[in-house]
């Protein structure tokens, strides 16, 4: 097995999950060498970014770190994973015809959302609090129809795939959720409801999210609305 | 046993595979037999998928000089695929096309595959036949079109193709009733809820039928129950042309080109029929001539090259005469619901396709919308579950709560037969590809009764998890699968092929793919695919004997 240091061990995305302990790294001497490669290149942090602009860097870090909550060390560099795959041009392929293709749309909806940063509060969205930030992409997944000539679903749909698709390839964030990640040619033995292999971990706090989760959307918008009243 | 002599006596590609712990056969791909471009070849395949595979490995069989020739790689499982979601990107059609229309259809991943096996090597593995009644559902509901062959036509081939590949199931009461000949899989969390769900809500389901060997067949190991069966199967388990089919083509004296993409079907215009293909290979353009084409690349990439190899003769392209290449191209309406449960599922283990029902899948007299739907487990790996939560409208705290839960959620899936509209259609877009040429524009529009069929199916889905126990229950608006887009037709006036997959009005050109579908059911079309293919092939086989003069009068 390759060499981690100590403090490399079970890591999850600003320390939080449910299944302490919990490494998929500790297996990866079960896996295929050509798996193992996949996964173990996106541990190391890139240095620099080829895709973004600094202006759009400064759109497009914070926001990521929103749709994600990423309010703290240690992150996963969705920003530089998903610069890495724009840069290279690997797309789905497909886009919606009243869309751009994806590089260009993400160029485009980085300075939409700059530009609704200055009408509404008067600054770049770089330089907003936290919560201006929150409200001003809370708007624009609450637009139904238009949004600067793009239809705001398609935007929405665009930024939290891309995001969703980094953050989720990462043996961090797969720490955090009790995913053991690849799989061959080791495979599963015990199958079933509440059936574990003994190198899986237990869900140490079963928490249902959904009622927490309707409590912080109904905070979230009641605070997108106060703000909207101060700025008016 | 038995029944694998059998197989291996018409099909040897399970015993051409290595046994030593890899695999791929390279020795075979290294000796593979070898035509020239000015050689007139007895066919050309465009396409190497569930169509084009099963079609160049029966004429190979029967002695015909066949060039199959595949835009992507010449997978090998150990070198090229991953046990890993995101890692899997190069396994999907990526080249640019557009969607549009009231319902645009996402492309890419979820139906559109590359490379030698096509999208089989990424679909999930279930393999059910259509029922008799697709075969007429113009007559029988009013709806959709009569198809110019009946279920009976079909049979031999699905039970031959079911013994290939072979498919593991229970006793299947559903359509024409018939066996599998392997036993059911055992089921994971995901089977086990399905299971339960269902018995507690009066509804029946089934194990099975899935294209995954249950023991070693042939050089092919047993299923490791690992859940990457959409990433590539990299045990050789499960079942894709790249291992049942490609083989014993090549065996047989079959080429198959990889990293050929088919710009052009050439036509004399003069006689009416082809005489080769342009293809890109490396940045070069070669030209194979052949007697005749077989057009294999599904419902998208096929209208297109028929769109694109318009001549003088043909101005609006190959077998358009009628405008109707394109058309009535069909995807299923495919809402997944997920249930939250206090015990731990872990649906990523086992494969995702486990157990299904087809109880809903014909007509109910008594309900307002005609025709159904069919429900089967599906296993979302994170990437893609996380694309459940946001369609919740989920972001930030909540989506990531929701997904630290994600080994208490079990995922169901439909498979709703939306109708078959000729606006439905893949036209040239505005913008090319890399190598300059116009790509294709795929627009989608539901119609009402497709409504109806998603909102039915995703209440009966919600009814069994919670019949299962689930405390929350949680739905996304999905598409799956395409066919049709160059159908099979009585007429010229209403489709592109005949009944023998011969394009109407262009002498030696065929359609052999899910294109051809005039309907389909609330089935994965996969099987039945190969199945026409193999029945194609035997009309092929047979025109030959008759003699050319028998072809040209189409």
């Amino acid at each position: 097995m390759p060499y981690r240091s100590p403090d490399r061990r079970a890591i999850t995305p600003q320390g939080r999950g449910r299944y302490p302990g919990f490494d998929v790294l500790a297996q990866v001497d079960l896996w295929d060498d050509v798996t193992a490669g996949a996964v173990l290149a996106r541990l190391s942090h890139p240095t620099g970014l080829s895709f973004f602009t600094v202006a759009e860097v400064a759109v497009a870090a914070p926001l990521l770190d929103l749709l994600l909550a990423q309010d703290a060390e240690p992150r996963v560099p969705v920003l530089e994973l998903i610069d890495e795959r724009l840069a290279v041009g690997e797309t789905d392929g497909w886009h919606y015809d009243t869309m751009p293709e994806d590089g260009d749309a993400w160029r485009r909806t980085l300075a939409c959302l700059d530009e609704d940063a200055h009408s509404r509060f008067g600054r770049g969205f770089a330089e907003l609090a936290p919560d201006q930030q929150a409200a001003l992409v809370q708007a624009v997944q609450d637009t139904d129809g238009d949004w600067h000539g793009l239809t705001a679903a398609q935007v929405w749909s665009l930024w939290t795939r891309y995001a969703c698709t980094a953050f989720y390839s990462h043996p961090w964030a797969w720490n955090e959720i009790g995913f053991p990640g690849p799989a061959y040619p080791r495979g599963y033995l015990n199958l079933g409801v509440d059936a574990r292999e003994k190198w899986e971990q237990r869900d140490d706090e079963p928490a249902d999210p959904v009622t927490a989760g309707r409590r912080v959307e109904q905070a979230r918008r009641e605070h997108a609305e106060l703000l909207d009243r101060g700025t008016r | 046993m038995k029944g694998e002599a059998a197989v291996r006596a018409r099909n040897e590609s399970a015993w051409l595979l290595p046994n030593d712990g890899s695999r791929t056969n390279h020795r075979l791909r290294e000796d593979m037999r070898h035509h020239d471009l000015d050689d007139e070849v007895d066919l050309v395949v465009v396409g190497a998928g569930a169509g084009g595979a099963v079609l160049t490995q029966r004429l190979a069989r029967a002695g015909w000089r066949v060039v199959c020739l595949d835009a992507g790689p010449f997978w090998d499982p150990d070198r090229d695929w991953v046990s890993d979601e995101r890692g899997s990107h190069g396994l999907y059609w990526t080249e640019p096309r557009q969607i549009g229309g009231a319902d645009p259809v996402p492309l890419g991943s979820n139906n559109s595959g590359r490379g030698v096996g096509g999208s089989m090597v990424h679909y999930a593995g279930y393999t059910p036949r259509f029922h008799p009644s697709d075969f007429r559902t113009r007559t029988a509901d009013g709806v959709g079109a009569d198809w110019p062959i009946a279920y009976a036509h079909l049979r031999p081939y699905y039970e031959a193709i079911e013994a290939e590949l072979p498919v593991a199931g229970q006793d299947w009461p559903w359509g024409d009733p018939h066996r599998y000949p392997h036993s059911p899989h055992p089921v994971g969390g995901n089977g086990d809820i399905f299971l339960r769900g269902a018995s507690a809500a009066g509804i029946e389901a089934r194990v099975g039928p899935v294209a995954i060997a249950n023991g070693r067949f042939g050089n092919r190991p047993h299923c490791i129950y690992r859940g990457f069966c959409l990433q590539g199967c990299k045990v050789n388990a499960k079942a894709s042309p790249l291992i049942t089919h490609v083989p014993d083509a090549l065996a047989h004296g079959a080429e198959i080109r990889a990293d050929c993409h088919v710009s052009r079907v050439l036509v004399d215009d003069d006689a009416g029929r082809v005489t080769g293909v342009t293809y890109l290979h490396r940045g070069r353009e070669y030209r194979q001539r052949a007697r005749a084409v077989a057009v294999a690349g599904y419902s998208i990439e096929t209208p297109r090259l028929l769109l694109l190899s318009a001549t003088p003769r043909y101005p609006d392209g190959l077998g358009n005469e009628s405008d109707q290449v394109g058309r009535y191209l069909m995807v299923q309406g495919a809402p997944q619901s997920a249930g939250r449960f206090d015990e731990e599922v872990r649906m990523y283990k086992a494969p995702p396709p486990e157990v299904s029902s087809e109880q809903f899948y014909e007509t109910d007299p008594t309900k307002p919308y005609k025709r159904g739907w069919s429900i089967q487990t599906v296993s979302p790996l994170p990437i893609t579950w996380a694309e459940h939560v946001v369609a919740q409208g989920h972001w930030g705290s909540v989506l990531r709560e929701y997904m630290r839960d994600y080994v208490h959620w079990a995922t169901l899936g439909s498979l709703c037969e939306f109708l078959p509209q000729a606006g439905n259609r893949v036209t040239l877009g505005d913008e090319t590809d890399r190598h300059g040429l116009p790509v294709a524009h795929f627009s989608y529009s539901q119609c009402d009764n497709d409504k109806q069929l998603l909102a039915a199916a995703q209440t009966t889905m919600e009814e069994i998890l919670t019949a299962a126990g689930a405390r929350e229950v949680i739905t996304i608006q999905r598409f799956a699968h395409l066919v049709g887009g160059a159908r099979m037709a009585a007429r010229p006036q209403d489709g592109v092929v005949d009944a023998d997959h011969r394009v109407f009005g262009v002498a030696g050109l065929h359609v052999v793919d899910g294109s051809t579908l005039p309907t389909q059911g609330s089935a994965n079309p996969g099987l039945t695919i190969m199945a026409l293919a193999a029945r194609a092939a035997d009309r092929l086989i047979a025109g030959a004997r008759v003699g050319l003069a028998h072809q040209a009068a189409s």
